[in-house]
């Protein structure tokens, strides 16, 4: 058996999105299975099935690393600050 | 509508009911889910066809269509085929394809009927049974792939139910002035010899026909013995409650 990832997209500027995924013995019998399963009730006009054997699975360590880079994730706090300081005429808190 | 496209009309609308129903006992329990879904989206589309011919009869004769659904047992036109119980998924399978191979000439023959109601009930019709024949084909196909229990299973299966699907192309009374009038493209006989084709294409074998054993169905005016069992079924709402709506 195979493993297939099932992706949907909607009319429109939507971009494909991860379904599901489920087993099936070939491409063929996947498309028959997929189309009752995933868009029974139109829930996307287009249907991607990605054999999971041809997705290329980056290493967990080689993800990991930039989680302890604070610096590069902005809520927006300072900007907001700023605006609000010069908003008000007083002078931005360093 | 003359009395032979009544017939006719109604005796696949009662096919399709029969079909329908039959296919309503995997729900649930099928071989897998993915299955599961998928079959039950047939058995719904095979109801649909059904509601579609019943109405379509109905209303040329100012009847309910759960009337003529729910009649009385020895009203009924369906074949053979649609009455046996497939308790094993093999069963379910080879039946799903032989009916559904010759629903693709039924609808076919409908498509130029000179009745618009008729006519008009095709298109949607045959848009769902591509797809039914897709899924049946398909799974068979898979199956029959390469020598296994599974290929026995369905070839055993197909073995025991050819003379049912070859008998369900016993034409009902009428059936000449049927086709004269325009109302079904072509006879029975035409057709099965078509569905014969189709069947010997897909099995890659030559088949007997001649020696098939076919149930006496009397132009379909004989029940089965297991058809009793599913009128009590299906009429079960009705008769406690004749004016339930669902």
């Amino acid at each position: 058996m195979r493993t297939y990832e099932v992706f949907l997209k909607k009319e429109g500027k939507e971009e494909f999105r991860h379904a599901g995924s489920f087993e099936a013995a070939d491409d063929e019998l996947a498309i028959v299975l997929a189309r009752e399963t995933y868009v029974r009730r139109a829930e996307g006009d287009q249907l991607w099935l990605v054999d999971r054997s041809n997705v290329v699975t980056v290493e967990a360590d080689f993800v990991a690393p930039n989680a302890d880079k604070p610096h590069r994730h902005n809520d927006g706090s300072l900007v907001a600050e700023r605006r609000r300081a010069q908003r008000d005429g007083s002078p931005a808190a360093t | 509508m003359i009395d032979g496209a009544r017939e006719h009309l109604l005796a696949f609308a009662d096919d399709e009911h029969m079909m329908g129903q039959g296919h309503t006992e995997w729900i649930g329990v099928a071989p897998f889910l993915e299955e599961d879904l998928a079959f039950c989206s047939i058995a719904q589309d095979e109801l649909g066809h059904a509601a579609a011919l019943y109405e379509l009869i109905a209303a040329d004769e100012a009847l309910d269509a759960d009337a003529l659904a729910f009649r009385p047992p020895h009203d009924y036109r369906s074949c053979h085929l649609v009455e046996l119980p497939c308790d094993d998924w093999a069963d379910a399978l080879a039946r799903h394809w032989l009916y559904d191979t010759a629903e693709r000439h039924r609808w076919a023959a409908l498509g130029g009927s000179s009745d618009p109601g008729v006519a008009a009930i095709v298109e949607r019709a045959e848009r769902e049974e591509s797809y039914h024949r897709r899924h049946a084909e398909t799974l068979a196909a898979r199956l029959l792939d390469a020598p296994s229990d599974g290929a026995d299973r369905l070839l055993g299966a197909i073995e025991r139910l050819l003379p049912y699907a070859d008998a369900l192309w016993e034409p009902v009374a009428g059936e000449p002035q049927t086709v004269d009038a325009g109302v079904v493209t072509d006879a029975s006989a035409d057709l099965r010899d078509r569905w014969r084709a189709d069947v010997v294409a897909f099995l890659r074998r030559p088949v007997d026909w001649d020696a098939l054993d076919r149930p006496s169905q009397a132009g379909r005016t004989i029940r089965s013995e297991h058809f009793a069992a599913i009128h009590d079924r299906i009429t079960e709402v009705i008769r406690i409650d004749p004016a339930a709506t669902w």
